[in-house]
């Protein structure tokens, strides 16, 4: 499957074309297929999400990317350069899953260390780090060593080591994940803030509410397989699903579906005439969570009817 | 390239010197005076050999030991505690990051063995006994050993797990340091066609009584480091080989951690 066409526009920065990965497992060397032929690609300046449930194969093909792992066929390229390469890596800043840094450094330690890996010279990896770690608010915790950092300044001093080479793409591997709604939020205002900066997001989650309000475009993988790939606008259906009232009768709160083919303003003022309050009144249309669902059922009968 | 290796080998010394690794060495200075202390007291007037002989030989297993516990942990840390996801990425080749970890280790060992060696000098002048060079000689043998059993280390560790690396690099150690016998051995058994095949395994052993030569005869002299000892040119010499050993043992490991994926 490729890209949805309207995104036709725009220099390709992430380009994937029939990823595959199988591992063998066990004492009999039983094959298991991660991915399977997932191909799609990222443009400038978007943020890209990279949706599927737990064990969908998101990491494995963002590995891949990294040149962690070694595709078992396909190939991937930023910028126009083969993956794994260290022109590649020199436009990409990463942050892994749940992230582990060497826990005896400090913050400041760290984005020395990465600096000198990544060729900056002393004077532009000191000033750098001093800006990413005030950035990430990390200012005042900066010369604490790391296994003294909670979950959340983990996750931003991962952020702030991946930027730290002023990265054109940045790849985040679940940057949401155990976090609490106030470091959620934070995270997600730092990926807007980078995108303002011209540069281009990949991140996967299984937070499908991280995803709509971020995502310019998403990807939808399960069992190894991408099953749909796209703007937010083209993929959900703008079609009313139903629309929700709620009323008050007698102090009690009554709760009514009206389906997307009942006359809403007749219904109402049948109700209103019965002496019922109204409380609320929302239209349903289809939600992220609801393609979701609606897509990984369908590909789940879709890989049952193949095998 | 330089630049990047030498970082990643400042970071393993960072971590060898934070993870109290270096406090080994007080077991090592307390042991060192207590037996020097006692045995000293049962040999009359030959203190100084006595501290001499249990000071390198403290020194030599002391070393090898942190070669090898230290060692096969470099490669299987970064993967297991998952630093190696924030590393991979960066804008190095995985090479750079096998040989950073041999330089930070050998510059820990360098350290260790520098701290020892100076101990062991400053119980031989309380003693009243006589530091000969000869002591200096021995002591950078005894680096070079380590060296080739850290890269022994990370080779294994390369491709195996902690628990048999150690035991692989152990068991080759033990192997390195009996080859003259070893090799006189496979000459007198009875073995047929297998000898060959034994002959040439022994020559992928890395010779390690190059670097243990006290009480050996080289060039048909004996050789003690309380008398007539070997010279330097010998310690270029068994530098050589202990460089070309590591650099081949590193390629090999350079070449499996190259295409590990990292699940």
């Amino acid at each position: 499957m490729t890209a949805a066409p309207e995104s036709a526009a725009g220099e390709v920065v992430v380009r994937a074309a029939g990823l595959q990965k199988s591992f063998r497992l066990g004492l009999f060397k039983k094959r298991i297929d991660a991915v399977r032929d997932v191909s799609f690609e990222v443009r400038r300046g978007e943020i890209f999400g990279f949706l599927g449930p737990n064990g969908a194969g998101k990491t494995t093909t963002i590995k891949m990317l990294m040149g962690l792992i070694f595709p078992s066929a396909g190939r991937a390229e930023i910028l126009g350069r083969a993956v794994p390469s260290l022109e590649s890596k020199r436009q990409v800043g990463f942050l892994p899953e749940s992230p582990y840094f060497y826990d005896y450094l400090t913050g400041a330690e760290l984005l020395e260390l990465m600096g000198q890996l990544c060729g900056l010279d002393r004077a532009t990896r000191r000033r750098r780090a001093g800006e990413l770690l005030e950035r990430v608010g990390l200012g005042a915790g900066k010369d604490r060593p790391l296994r003294k950092y909670s979950k959340g300044m983990l996750q931003r001093v991962g952020l702030a080591q991946a930027l730290i080479n002023d990265p054109r793409l940045v790849v985040l591997d679940e940057p949401m994940s155990g976090l609490d709604p106030i470091g959620r939020k934070e995270i997600r205002d730092l990926i807007g803030q980078l995108r303002d900066e011209g540069r281009t997001v990949l991140f996967s989650t299984h937070i499908l509410g991280d995803a709509e309000l971020l995502c310019d475009r998403v990807a939808i993988i399960a069992q190894g397989r991408l099953l749909d790939c796209g703007s937010l606008d083209s993929l959900l259906s703008p079609r009313l699903l139903h629309t929700e009232v709620i009323y008050e009768v007698a102090g009690q709160k009554q709760i009514v579906q009206l389906g997307p083919e009942v006359d809403v303003d007749a219904a109402l003022g049948e109700a209103l005439r019965e002496g019922k309050h109204l409380v609320s009144l929302t239209p349903r249309r289809e939600s992220l969570e609801d393609l979701f669902v609606r897509e990984v059922a369908a590909g789940a009968a879709r890989v049952e009817r193949a095998s | 390239m330089i630049g990047r290796i030498i970082a990643l080998g400042r970071n393993t010394f960072r971590e060898a010197v934070r993870d109290r690794i270096l406090y080994s060495l007080l077991f090592f200075a307390i042991a060192l005076i207590l037996s020097a202390l006692v045995l000293g007291q049962l040999s009359v007037h030959e203190e100084g050999r006595v501290t001499r002989d249990l000071g390198l030989g403290g020194i030599s297993l002391f070393g090898v030991l942190i070669a090898i516990f230290v060692g096969v942990n470099l490669v299987y840390k970064e993967i297991d505690k998952k630093t190696v996801f924030a590393l991979v990425p960066k804008p190095i080749r995985r090479f750079e990051l096998i040989l950073g970890k041999f330089l930070g280790m050998s510059v820990t060992l360098a350290v260790q063995i520098v701290i020892m060696g100076g101990f062991l000098a400053l119980v031989l002048v309380i003693q009243g006994a006589e530091v000969e060079p000869a002591i200096l000689r021995a002591i950078v043998l005894i680096f070079l050993e380590v060296m080739v059993v850290t890269s022994i280390a990370i080779l294994f560790s390369s491709f195996s797990s902690p628990f048999l690396s150690g035991a692989f690099t152990l068991g080759l150690f033990i192997i390195g340091r009996s080859l003259p016998e070893l090799r006189e051995l496979v000459e007198k058994l009875d073995i047929g066609g297998a000898r060959e095949l034994v002959r040439a395994g022994l020559h992928l052993v890395p010779d390690l009584r190059l670097f243990f030569v006290s009480g050996s005869m080289i060039d048909g002299r004996y050789v003690s480091v309380h008398g007539d000892f070997i010279a330097w040119s010998y310690v270029g010499a068994a530098g050589l080989y202990a460089l070309g050993y590591a650099a081949v043992s590193l390629c090999l490991a350079s070449l499996f951690f190259s295409r590990r994926d990292f699940v």
